[in-house]
């Protein structure tokens, strides 16, 4: 088989990271190439090189006989590589056959003027969408179809740019059973078509379904490269996982929490999106209960529900053996709860506001009757609850007067830490807690949840990051499809069970 | 250590600039009139003259404000204004006295606003579009009220009492340092107020925060329509009668006011002393207009062009230090 695309020895380096080191990687023509790997494994990475977003450090590419040290999004592009990102980027606002020659409008002229040659745009969408199976009219706006559909489109619209090679970034991730199906098919269609396709995807089955070769990467270093038809499912998940986890952050005395008192417990919470279909959990004091799952698998959702920010259809909270009812985020908070979220700036800090003043945000409200709403702020008071927390979490700033948003991003977390300790939290949630934040912060945070569930308070831990949770956690539950599949007590724990009941690979 | 040191001179800089760069406008727009035409500036009543015709801007900016500060907008003031000019108008020349009427146009035009706040929670369009239409639908009301008439024959003790001065300053004026004041100590004092900052910030933070933002967003177009109603009975005192069309196109003034004074469009940010700055300023431009004798058309051009001057004159200095 011809190959379409050989990396060679690929290393990236970002300011204080090696994102990839030494990565090879080739495709064929007529084969699905799956990318497997952890969250961070490097896989996106690799593959923004391939499409030129990103530049190699080291290394180099050979498309169509050529080598490159470096490609250019256009070099991409016109070598016949094409990416689909599980983001979809089709316009929504803009028709089927307009989205699929976005930048490359067939012309015609019209009395010397150019024109769009409407005519050519549509016989040639109706024959990409015949061929990807989309049976929908081209002039149909983006916006009325469905999300697989859009995927189609994305596939339609690599063809129609006469791509080679195919980059499918979780595809599967929200379609349904029929729909992945359908994907199938065409994936299938297209490898006997010659074109190559790969395939970034954590599930298990679908591999073994589709899959001709796998590529296991780690930590941005290449694990090997297998025949699907000769691995065991067994065999990848070992490929995967073994990372070596820092002793530094295991909990060296772990004890057993289970004698102690329930101090936070849920009871079939559900959401009428059936993103959460009925999950309880119960939380003993001293203990940190983690969170495991596949992205999407409906952690956050819950999270979201339980402190109100997003509506639950069904379920209880207990806190302390009490029921407490729960409709928006003030009440959670009367009820002593916090929420670390997930996007620091979406959803974690007031980006106008200096440090103390988000800091003191979170106080004010708590005390307030009224929603919030009533009571004055004084700004020495201000101080005073930012400094403590300053101290407390060690926050590196210039001083509390500093905005917000010339903090890096360990300390920005510490700062949104600090307003829910300023209104003194009882039960604390953290989702991604160190998403986006340098080691050394990380272990710092790690530190403060032990010393906040030393001291009585419950920590619940969401995080994608295995070694992580194993490192900090000591029940992990493994989210699957909306559902608890699984709670494991961090001795018996591993990252390879965890992987086994996130993605069903039993 | 370096550079700590440096950005913090930085940021004091910018601090200064920020509180006091309106201030610097001002002062020069002042020089420039006085170098200009002297004799226009240095008479005994040139200050309470330009306050006087700066308080209904001042008003409207107050409440404009914070439609701007929550990162919406509030279209409809002017509307509010003439709506309200004319209940007064027609309730003291249906007998009810001039304090009671008053305070009947501060409570109907803070209803307005609340209508206005009540629009953007039920729909969740943008502040825009709702006091677009608002704009149209009072502008309307208040022409079917008075049967597209001036509203007059009201009692002279109204109008005599709002035109008069008090130690040589307006009463007009008083109104307007007033609200000023009250408000002032809103934003700066209280919780509410300082949610709102959240609020403008980062509505989603706000609302993890546990801030009911449907609340404070009502909070907002109310005292937006309570102010533009306190407008509006300024005015009518001023006129001495109510015109249907009256503050016709004055929301752009009290937007240009906030802009002026430092608040961000993008909401967040801002000082009712930098409104109480932009609406002197946007009064001073028209003072000097009318004592050099601008032709009322070439008005309106020079306003344009000085409104974004000194908007962009101040970000420009902002961001050169």
């Amino acid at each position: 088989m011809k190959t379409l695309v050989e990396m060679k020895n690929v290393t990236k380096k970002f300011p204080g990271v090696t994102a990839l080191q030494n990565i090879s990687f080739d495709i064929k023509a007529g084969e699905v190439h799956v990318l497997l790997g952890e969250n961070g494994a490097g896989k996106s990475t690799l593959m923004k090189i391939l499409s030129g977003v990103y530049q190699p450090t080291e290394g180099s590419i050979i498309l169509n006989g050529k080598e490159y040290d470096r490609l250019t999004p256009k070099d991409s592009y016109e070598n016949g590589i094409s990416i689909i990102y599980q983001e979809l980027s089709v316009i929504n606002e803009l028709s089927i056959e307009e989205n699929l020659f976005v930048g490359k409008l067939p012309m015609a002229k019209m009395a010397g003027f150019p024109i769009v040659n409407r005519k050519l745009m549509h016989q040639t969408a109706l024959e990409l969408c015949k061929k990807v199976g989309l049976h929908r009219d081209p002039k149909t706006f983006v916006e009325e179809i469905s999300i697989s559909e859009k995927q189609q489109v994305e596939i339609a619209k690599a063809l129609c740019a006469n791509a080679e090679v195919i980059i499918m970034d979780e595809p599967t991730a929200s379609l349904t059973k029929e729909e992945i199906d359908h994907l199938f098919h065409i994936i299938a269609q297209l490898k006997s078509e010659g074109k190559g396709i790969v395939y970034i995807s954590h599930k298990m089955d679908e591999i073994k379904q589709i899959g001709d070769r796998v590529t296991v990467l780690k930590d941005g270093t290449y694990v090997g490269t297998r025949n699907v038809a000769d691995v065991s499912i067994d065999e990848l998940v070992t490929m995967m996982v073994g990372r070596e986890i820092k002793a530094t952050y295991r909990h060296e005395d772990r004890t057993d929490y289970s004698k102690e008192p329930v101090i936070f417990e849920v009871r079939d919470i559900a959401r009428k999106d059936q993103r959460v279909k009925g999950v309880s959990f119960q939380l003993h004091r001293g203990e940190i209960l983690g969170f495991a799952g596949l992205v999407g698998s409906g952690r956050s959702e819950m999270m979201n529900a339980i402190f109100g920010a997003e509506p639950k259809s069904a379920g209880q909270v207990f806190m302390n053996g009490k029921e407490i009812f729960i409709n928006n985020p003030y009440q959670a908070i009367q009820h002593g709860l916090a929420m670390v979220t997930e996007n620091r700036r979406e959803t974690g800090f007031i980006n106008t506001m200096d440090i103390k003043k988000n800091i003191s945000l979170l106080p004010y409200v708590k005390t307030s009757g009224m929603g919030g709403l009533s009571g004055l702020v004084n700004e020495k008071q201000d101080r005073k609850w930012a400094e403590e927390q300053h101290e407390n979490l060690r926050i590196k700033c210039a001083g509390v007067d500093q905005s917000i948003l010339e903090l890096s991003g360990g300390n920005q977390q510490k700062v949104i830490l600090g307003k829910w300790l300023a209104a003194d939290s009882q039960v604390i949630i953290f989702d991604e807690p160190t998403k986006g934040i340098d080691i050394g912060s990380k272990s710092e945070i790690y530190v403060l949840m032990r010393k906040l569930a030393d001291e009585g308070r419950g920590v619940l831990m969401v995080s994608s990051e295995l070694p992580e949770l194993l490192a900090v956690c000591d029940r992990i539950a493994v989210f699957r499809e909306g559902k608890i599949a699984m709670i494991f007590t961090s001795d018996e724990c591993t990252e390879e069970k965890i992987i086994r009941a996130s993605t069903g690979a039993n | 250590m370096e550079k700590t040191v440096n950005q913090k001179k930085k940021v004091s800089f910018n601090e200064l600039w920020q509180k006091y760069g309106t201030f610097g406008i001002l002062v020069l727009l002042l020089v420039i009139l006085g170098a200009i035409k002297p004799e226009s500036l240095f008479i005994a009543d040139s200050v309470p003259q330009i306050l006087n015709q700066s308080s209904v801007n001042i008003l409207l900016a107050l409440g404009e404000f914070f439609a701007i500060l929550i990162a919406g907008i509030d279209l409809s003031v002017g509307s509010v204004a003439a709506l309200v000019g004319v209940i007064v108008a027609k309730m003291m020349v249906a007998g009810v006295s001039p304090l009671a009427a008053i305070f009947m146009g501060i409570v109907i035009g803070a209803f307005i606003g609340f209508l206005n706040g009540a629009l953007v929670n039920s729909t969740g369009l943008h502040p825009f579009i709702i006091t677009l239409g608002t704009q149209a639908i009072f502008r309307g009301i208040t022409l079917v009220l008075s049967n597209a008439r001036s509203v007059f024959g009201f009692p002279a003790s109204f109008t005599v009492g709002i035109s008069s001065s008090v130690l040589g300053i307006p009463v007009s004026v008083f109104i307007a340092l007033l609200m000023a004041v009250i408000l002032g100590f809103f934003t700066i004092k209280t919780r509410a107020g300082r949610n709102i900052y959240a609020l403008g910030g980062n509505s989603e933070a706000a609302w993890f925060s546990g801030i009911n933002v449907k609340l404070h967003t009502l909070i907002v177009f109310i005292i937006s329509g309570l102010c533009a109603g306190l407008a509006g009975i300024v005015l009518l005192g001023r006129v001495g009668a109510a015109e249907p069309g009256a503050a016709t196109g004055f929301e752009t003034y009290a937007i240009a006011a906030s802009i002026i004074g430092g608040t961000s469009f993008f909401g967040g940010k801002g000082k009712i002393f930098g409104v109480v700055m932009g609406g002197l300023i946007i009064g001073v431009i028209n003072y000097g207009m009318t004592v050099m004798v601008v032709p009322s058309s070439y008005q309106q051009i020079v306003m344009g062009a000085l409104i974004i001057g000194s908007v962009a004159l101040d970000r420009f200095v902002a961001s050169k230090k």
